[in-house]
């Protein structure tokens, strides 16, 4: 059976290649999707990505998740650090979730420092770039083997 | 030139028999070296891989032995937290680490922050250039040197 994943990418992320690429690096995110796109098909996943703006929406999709993924790949972007109603919906989602962030949050200003994500996922990869969502792939596709 | 990467692990972790026995049961810090080996081996890149049970010694490999290698894996246990009482001591070492410009991945085996119901900061302030991975067992080892072999523009896909 094909497992599907959703990469759900929170606010300004729709600039990527665009905004601080000294941060953030030059690919933009339909780059990315490609790519994951790509590689999902290689190991059996079907790869779903989705961007918005809007706190509500990524509820909505969260919940979509639910019934139709298998596994999260959440980055939150700054609603990391301010959502509690994100909270909420991912401990609704039982499935496989990782938190993602293309720079490390820790690193930056203090207010980035908390993260009401990372109590409700399994794991949390950020730092690594883009790259990270590459790596995050091959993670879901040997846990949801 | 082969790439070499330093692999550090903070003390206790030399025993991980009853380390979050649920999700890692089974798991010895012998498993994550063999693996780290078998990555690195096909990656072709060398890989210095220690524990140590004494914190200054830690501390030594971060600021002083880091200069010979290309990249650096840190499993710091709890010195990262802020709230650590040895924060300053890591916090300064990884501050040395930092003026290298090396590919630096902080991992931990388990998710760090699903332990508690306070939310923990890992690092205070921007030091360096530092990935973070945890929660993925030996994979948090594995995804660091892949994301630092990466770096060194090699190709990490997996086989």
């Amino acid at each position: 059976m094909t497992r599907t994943i959703y990469f759900i990418n929170g606010p300004n992320l729709n600039l990527l290649g665009t905004r601080e690429p000294e941060i953030y690096g030059s690919s933009t995110l339909k780059d990315i999707e490609k790519r994951c796109k790509a590689i999902g098909k290689k190991l059996g996943l079907n790869v779903v990505f989705f961007q918005s703006n809007h706190e509500g929406a990524i509820i909505d999709h969260l919940h979509e998740a639910i019934d139709t993924a298998q596994g999260v790949v959440i980055n939150a972007a700054a609603y990391t650090h301010t959502s509690v109603a994100i909270h909420d919906a991912l401990r609704a989602f039982k499935g496989y979730k990782i938190e993602l962030h293309i720079s490390n949050p820790h690193l930056r200003e203090s207010f980035r420092h908390v993260s009401f994500v990372s109590p409700v996922v399994d794991a949390v990869v950020a730092g690594l770039g883009i790259h990270g969502y590459e790596l995050v792939l091959d993670v879901m596709a040997g846990e949801l083997k | 030139m082969t790439h070499k990467i330093l692999v550090l692990n903070g003390p206790g972790l030399g025993d991980l028999s009853d380390y979050d026995g649920n999700t890692y049961r089974g798991l010895t810090l012998e498993k994550i070296r063999s693996e780290c080996s078998r990555l690195c081996r096909d990656l072709g890149v060398e890989l210095d891989f220690r524990q140590t049970e004494d914190q200054d010694e830690m501390f030594r490999w971060i600021a002083k032995e880091s200069e010979g290698y290309d990249g650096v894996i840190i499993n710091p246990v709890g010195y990262s937290r802020a709230a650590s009482v040895s924060y300053a001591l890591y916090r300064s070492a990884i501050q040395m680490i930092a003026m290298l410009k090396k590919p630096v991945v902080e991992v931990h085996i388990s998710n760090i922050f699903s332990q508690s119901a306070e939310i923990t900061q890992p690092l205070h302030e921007p030091v360096g250039d530092m990935g973070f991975v945890c929660g993925l067992g030996v994979q948090s080892y594995l995804l660091g040197i892949r994301a630092i072999a990466h770096r060194f523009g090699l190709d990490v896909t997996p086989q």
